[in-house]
Parts: structure tokens; C-alpha cells; sequence
């Protein structure tokens, strides 16, 4: 058996916590069989304590399950071992959260034993795969945000904690979502009407299209989880999956070209520079959200310019953060799109300009994050949050006030005369930052610095 | 067994170590030495292949830290200076679940556990909670889940920090039991009196660099340093010895002299005689035991504590 697996059945399965699990359930039910509302019903009462206890309760032990071996100083310990990054995530994922699954798998008998009795044996198996895979979603999601923190730093506060699992509630949440909306017989949730999706030009009914999905992001959570736990455990990821994560998102969202048919900034396209534009759409956001959650960590940064340097590519490659290649897939099909525009589209070149400023604007503001961590350690991504707040939000609006709308295209995507210097400003701001931050970089690589961490 | 070449480890917030070279051979144990801020721990982090180099190489027998940490890990024991065990686990549990993740089969790990906890004393505590021992005791725990799968190199950090004289006596048994069992071990303390007990080598980490450029041997089995006190002076004390075959002098003035010499009882004795019969009064002819301390201050410079 799974050793970390093991140890966690050995704390969390004590049959004293077994009884009291038990005995609580059996008493709740009790109450609710004879107080007789249907609100108060055991199956009622039996999804929301399965909600309770694996999803609410289950999430924030799945985010515990390594930031508590690092606040008890058992973490080294595990990392020295020979448990395998797939091993050691399954063991403490539902390790970890076995408890919950135990007190889950009570509740889970009653609601089946309910719904077989009143709706026959093929709505109780998809209510199963439903609370089984809210319960996995919402733990694996804590369990992965948490993971990523834990590669920013090692001290994490109660309310950090707590984001960790907010971010595994949220995935639960968008599954209630999906599920609500892929139950059109309306089995076992409130229906909506039943729908069919376009993707990729063609119809596919919108249940099985959203639980195909619902499996499919699943899957990459589990597999993200996996990867971050091989970086904590001193493995070297290579850009494979990440690559693929990359093509599966961009040819996931880029199928959803109907959603711009209403449009009118890009109705007129050809669906391919539609499909362009959503994968390098898709690609920004998660370069922006790649960039805030990973360390930028500017030893790691300073070490792969030297495997560059050196031409050592394979090195270099593997230490890729996710975020450098998330702007690289932006930076290679928005440039794809720029000149589709401008081959198959008429009057193309506003378009093609307001791409490329997007474009400069993205390599800027990573720069930004960049540089803002190498100033101040602890709060540079909020010290950089909060310049893109005044960039984006607070100088436009009181240049607005003063009527100087004409430099706004300084501070966002805008048209402005001559059309080039659309483009032109922002690249030119991002050259700036770029080289600002790559002088801090370098600028550290040659003093002598002091040695402020462990002795 | 380790060899560091060149080793460069960098925080965001400046540089620890400034291109470190070593080399440990095996079935030795080694302090590891120097004032606070040192680099000890980042060192050692860097050997058990938690950190990895910015530059440089790290290589723990034969296997590059950056390219195969996961294989050193498994060859590894490693006790940090702040270690946290599993309070509910009893002795048993938290030494089985140790063999099991370092490798060793079910049906073996009983016997592992049995074993670590008969070398670190633990073996009529078997039941009882983490949560209920000493200080000591879980301090012997730790070190016990380290060596549960007999690992070739083990890594102390601070290992006697808080330990009580006795604990510290048994914990210097201990280690040269280990060093006799095969294991090269590296030890991180400031107590030297305490390293004196058991290692053979050291390195001195002073701001992020070995202090003179390599470790020192600080004592041979067969060559021990000795320390001669004389009652009266003698400005020609070296000068005698020196004369003397088989002694290397390492300091010497008027009033005593540190130097190599044989183990041989019956060449110690007939050295004795030769300084007795030249006139020397002599007043103490004893083996060294501050070794280790005469070489550290001798590299760092300075007294006082040494971390």
C-alpha cells in the first residue's frame, strides 16, 4: 500500500473518529426520518453534509495536506524519501481527506439508497459519479492551488489557507454549474432547458459535451497536481505537458467560434482568425494568471539566461516557467492571426494594430511582475497589481477627466493616428520594463549580496 | 563518497555559498563548522540535494543533485535543525512509515524498524506516542526514521542542540557506531567540544566559502596529535622535537609543544625518556582533545564561540 496513504489512515482513521463519525451521521438521520419535512428528509439532509463534510471540509485538509507538513517540519522528511511524485500525490490527496471520504461514503449510501427506491438504478449511478467527482474536483483544486504556493514560499498564513481551498470550492462550484446545466430530464438537480452546443462547426448535445469536458479539465487538474508535486519533490518538469496542456486549451476554446458570430468587432472574420483569436485570447488570460501564481524567482531566471548563454537549450527548456511559455504560444499565434489579417481581410490593419498592442501590452506587464519582484520580495505581485490598476485604470480615467484622451493609447489597446504608433507605444514600453528588470537581474548577479537565509 | 565542485547557491535576497569545493571520503565523519550565517545548512540542503546549484556540482556517490535528486534522496538520511515528527504516531509507526518511504518492502520494514530503534535506544519505547518523549528521546526518534533505511550518507544538522550531557554522550556512541557500520556522515554543530568525539575531518564555512580552501584533517588514528607542557621553559622545545624522527611540529613555544606523532605505546614512551633525559621538565604529555578546536580557530582566526 501507498506509505503515505497508510500513515494517513493510521491519524485519520482512529476508531474513535470512526465511532464519532458514526454515531453523529446515524443521529442526524435519525432526526431527520422522524421530523418527516421533505426538506429535512435523510437524502435532503444527506447532500448537504455530503457537501459539508467532503467538499467543504474535505477541500481545506486536501490544501493542509502539504502546507501542514510544512508548518509541523515533516515535509523535508517525505521529500527525502522514495515515495514517487505520483505516489505522494494520491496518497495525500485522498489521504489526507480520508475521513471525509469515510463520513462522505455514508451519506453517499443514503442518498442512492433513496434515489434507486424512488427513481431506479440509472439516476442513482449518475448521481454517483456526480458527488464522487464534485468531491475529487474540489479537492484536487485545493490541493493544486496549494501546491503552487507552496513552490512561491514556505510560510503560509490561516487566511492563505483558506484561498487555497476557495479555489477548490470554486472548481466544485463551476461542476454544480456544469452538472445543472447537463441534467436536462432534470433527474437530480433544477433542470434547464435542454441545449445543443456548436464546437468546432458541429452540434453535439450539451450534456455529454460538458461531462466530456467536466472529465477532461479534471484530468489536468490531477495532472497538475502530479507536476507540482514532482518541482516540490526536486524534479525537473520538462515543457511537454505543459505544451500540451497549451495545444488542448487553445484547440478546446478556439472550437467555440460561434460565440463571436454576435460580435461586431470581428463578425465579419473568417472563422479561422476567429478560432486565432480566441486561442490567443485564452493564451494572454493564462499568461496573466500563470505570471501572478509562480514564483518568478530571479536566481531561476538569472540561471536559465546562463543555460542560454551557453547554449545548454535543454537545460534551459525544462527550467521554462509556465507563464514564459504560455506568452510564447500568445506571442506565436497572435502573430499568426496579425498576418492572416492581413492576407485574407480587407482593411485589416486596425485590427492588425490593436492585436499587436495587446501583444506589447502583455510582454509589458510580465516585465512589470517581473520587476516588481525583484524590488520588493514579499508584495511584488500586489506592488505590481496595483501599478497595473493605476496603468489601466486611474491614470486613463483622470487623463480622461482633464480631456486628454489622445494618450490613452499609452495606457491600453487603442487606435490612435498614426495607426503604427498604436503598436509602436506599448512595445516600446515594454522594451523599457524589459530592460529595467533585466538590469536587476544582472545588477544582483554581480554584487555580493548577504546572506539572509538559513545559516 | 561526496564531492562538491565548485558550488555557487544563491536566495533571492543574496548569495550563501561562493563556489565551495569538497570532498568527503567514505566512512569518515565530518564537522562542518563556522559562524552563524555561515552557509551550513544551505550546504547541507545543497548535499541532500534539496536545493539545487546554481552553478557547480554536487555529487553524492556518483549521482549529479541536480540531475538525479530523487536517486540521492533514497541513499540519504538527513535530520534538519528544526524537524517535526508525527505526535500521534507511535515509536513503531513513525519508524515503519519511515522504512516504507524509504523504500523498504512491507514484509522487511517491521524488522527495519525494530533495528533503527535498537541502535538509537528506542527499543522498549515502541508503543509510546511521539507526543510523550523527551526531548532526547524525540531527538533519537529523528535521527532513527534517518537511519531506518541505513543510508549511505547521513546529514545532521545541529544534531546535540538541546540534548542533555548524557543524551550527547550516547548520540556520539551512536554516530561512531554508524561511521563503523559503513555511512560517511557530515555533522553540523557549533558545540566542538562535542565534535571532538567523534569526527575526523572538518570544514570551516566562513560567509559562504571554506575557510582555508579544503577540509581539515583534524585526527588520524594512527598519527594523533599530542600536546606536551613543560613546568620550566625551553626556548629550544621545537627545535628538540623537530630533531626527532617521526614527529611533524605544528606549534610549538617555550612552554609546550602540539605535534603528530605515532600511536606506538612503546615509541611514546621512549620519546618521554629522550625529553626527561635532554632536561626537559616535562609537566603533561597527553593526546591532544581539542583538536578540532585548535584547527577551527586556527583557520577562522579568532576565539570565542564558534558559531
Amino acid at each position: 500500500m501507498n506509505p503515505e496513504f497508510r500513515r494517513n489512515l493510521w491519524l485519520e482513521l482512529t476508531p474513535r473518529r470512526i465511532a464519532l463519525m458514526v454515531i453523529i451521521l446515524a443521529l442526524i438521520f435519525f432526526a431527520a426520518a422522524i421530523s418527516g419535512g421533505k426538506d429535512y428528509r435523510p437524502a435532503a439532509v444527506a447532500e448537504a453534509l455530503y457537501y459539508l463534510i467532503v467538499v467543504l471540509w474535505g477541500s481545506r485538509n486536501a490544501a493542509l495536506s502539504v502546507v501542514g507538513e510544512i508548518r509541523d517540519r515533516t515535509w523535508d522528511m517525505q521529500r527525502l524519501s522514495s515515495i514517487a511524485p505520483g505516489a505522494m500525490t494520491w496518497g495525500k490527496l485522498f489521504g489526507s481527506t480520508i475521513y471525509n471520504w469515510f463520513g462522505g461514503a455514508i451519506c453517499l449510501a443514503v442518498i442512492l439508497a433513496y434515489r434507486i427506491s424512488h427513481d431506479g438504478p440509472a439516476p442513482a449511478l449518475l448521481d454517483f459519479v456526480y458527488f464522487v467527482e464534485i468531491g475529487v474536483i474540489a479537492q484536487a483544486g485545493a490541493l493544486l492551488a496549494s501546491l503552487i504556493a507552496v513552490n512561491r514560499r514556505q510560510h503560509h498564513s490561516r487566511l492563505e489557507i483558506f484561498i487555497y481551498q476557495l479555489a477548490g470550492l470554486a472548481a466544485a462550484l463551476a461542476t454544480f454549474w456544469v452538472w445543472e446545466a447537463a441534467d436536462p430530464e432534470n433527474v437530480f438537480r433544477q433542470a434547464r432547458a435542454a441545449q445543443s452546443i456548436m464546437w468546432w462547426g458541429q452540434s453535439f448535445g450539451l450534456q455529454g459535451f460538458l461531462l466530456l469536458s467536466l472529465g477532461a479539465f479534471t484530468a489536468w487538474i490531477l495532472v497538475g497536481c502530479y507536476r507540482q508535486m514532482r518541482l516540490d519533490l526536486k524534479m525537473t518538469n520538462g515543457p511537454s505537458v505543459w505544451f500540451a496542456f497549451l495545444v488542448f486549451i487553445g484547440l478546446y476554446v478556439a472550437g467555440f467560434d460561434a460565440w463571436l458570430t454576435q460580435d461586431a468587432a470581428v463578425a465579419h472574420w473568417h472563422v479561422a482568425a476567429k478560432r486565432l483569436a480566441l486561442a490567443a485570447t485564452t493564451y494572454g488570460v493564462l499568461t496573466y494568471i500563470m505570471v501572478l501564481l509562480e514564483p518568478k524567482d530571479r536566481v531561476l531566471m538569472r540561471w536559465i539566461g546562463s543555460q542560454l548563454r551557453t547554449l545548454n537549450l535543454r537545460a534551459a527548456l525544462g527550467a521554462l516557467q509556465s507563464w514564459m511559455m504560455a506568452w510564447i504560444a500568445t506571442l506565436a499565434v497572435s502573430v499568426a492571426l496579425i498576418l492572416w489579417l492581413g492576407s485574407y481581410e480587407l482593411n485589416a490593419a486596425r485590427d492588425q494594430a490593436l492585436a499587436a498592442a495587446t501583444l506589447g501590452f502583455i510582454a509589458r506587464d510580465t516585465g512589470l511582475f517581473v520587476l516588481a519582484q525583484s524590488w520588493t520580495k514579499r508584495r511584488g505581485d500586489f506592488s505590481a497589481l496595483v501599478v497595473l490598476l493605476a496603468l489601466y485604470v486611474l491614470i486613463p480615467a483622470i487623463m480622461n477627466g482633464l480631456g486628454m484622451t489622445g494618450l490613452q493609447f499609452i495606457f491600453f489597446p487603442k487606435e490612435t493616428s498614426p495607426l503604427w504608433l498604436t503598436a509602436a507605444a506599448p512595445w516600446a514600453e515594454a522594451v523599457a520594463v524589459w530592460a529595467i528588470a533585466a538590469g536587476r537581474l544582472s545588477l544582483a548577479d554581480r554584487e555580493p549580496g548577504p546572506i539572509l537565509q538559513a545559516g | 563518497m561526496i564531492e562538491v565542485r565548485d558550488l555557487v547557491y544563491e536566495y533571492p535576497s543574496g548569495r550563501a555559498l561562493w563556489g565551495v569545493s569538497l570532498d568527503i571520503p567514505p566512512q569518515t565523519i565530518t564537522a562542518l563548522v563556522g559562524p552563524n550565517g555561515a552557509g551550513k545548512t544551505t550546504l547541507l540542503r545543497c548535499l541532500a540535494a534539496l536545493e539545487p546549484p546554481y552553478r557547480g556540482e554536487v555529487t553524492i556517490d556518483g549521482l549529479n543533485s541536480r540531475a538525479r535528486p530523487r536517486e540521492i534522496h533514497e541513499k540519504l538520511g538527513y535530520l534538519p535543525d528544526f524537524y517535526g515528527l508525527y505526535d500521534d504516531l507511535s515509536v513503531r509507526r513513525s519508524l515503519t512509515y519511515a522504512a516504507w518511504a524509504h523504500g523498504i518492502k512491507p514484509d522487511a520494514a517491521g524488522a527495519a524498524a525494530e533495528k533503527a530503534a535498537s541502535r538509537v535506544g528506542l527499543g522498549d519505547r515502541m508503543e509510546q506516542k511521539a507526543s510523550e518523549l523527551s526531548r532526547g528521546l524525540r531527538q533519537r526518534l529523528a535521527i532513527g526514521q534517518a537511519i531506518v533505511h541505513s543510508p549511505k550518507v547521513l546529514l545532521l544538522d545541529e544534531p546535540a542542540a538541546g540534548l542533555d550531557p548524557a543524551a550527547r554522550k550516547e548520540l556520539s556512541a551512536l554516530l561512531l557506531s554508524l561511521r563503523d557500520s559503513g555511512m560517511t556522515i557530515v555533522v553540523s554543530s557549533h558545540i566542538l567540544a562535542e565534535l571532538e568525539d567523534y569526527c575526523s575531518e572538518m570544514i570551516v564555512l566562513d560567509k559562504g566559502r571554506v575557510a582555508g580552501g579544503k577540509p581539515i584533517k583534524v585526527r588520524e588514528i594512527e598519527r594523533p596529535r599530542y600536546l606536551i607542557e613543560l613546568a620550566s621553559p625551553r626556548s629550544d622545545l621545537g627545535e628538540f622535537l623537530k630533531g626527532n624522527g617521526g614527529i611533524d611540529v605544528i606549534e610549538a613555544n617555550e612552554m609546550h609543544a602540539l605535534f603528530t606523532f605515532t600511536h606506538n605505546p612503546g615509541a611514546r614512551a621512549k620519546l618521554v625518556r629522550d625529553l626527561v633525559n635532554a632536561g626537559f621538565e616535562v609537566a603533561r604529555f597527553a593526546e591532544s582533545d581539542r583538536a578540532l578546536e585548535e584547527a577551527y580557530f586556527a583557520q577562522v582566526g579568532k576565539t570565542g564561540v564558534a558559531a
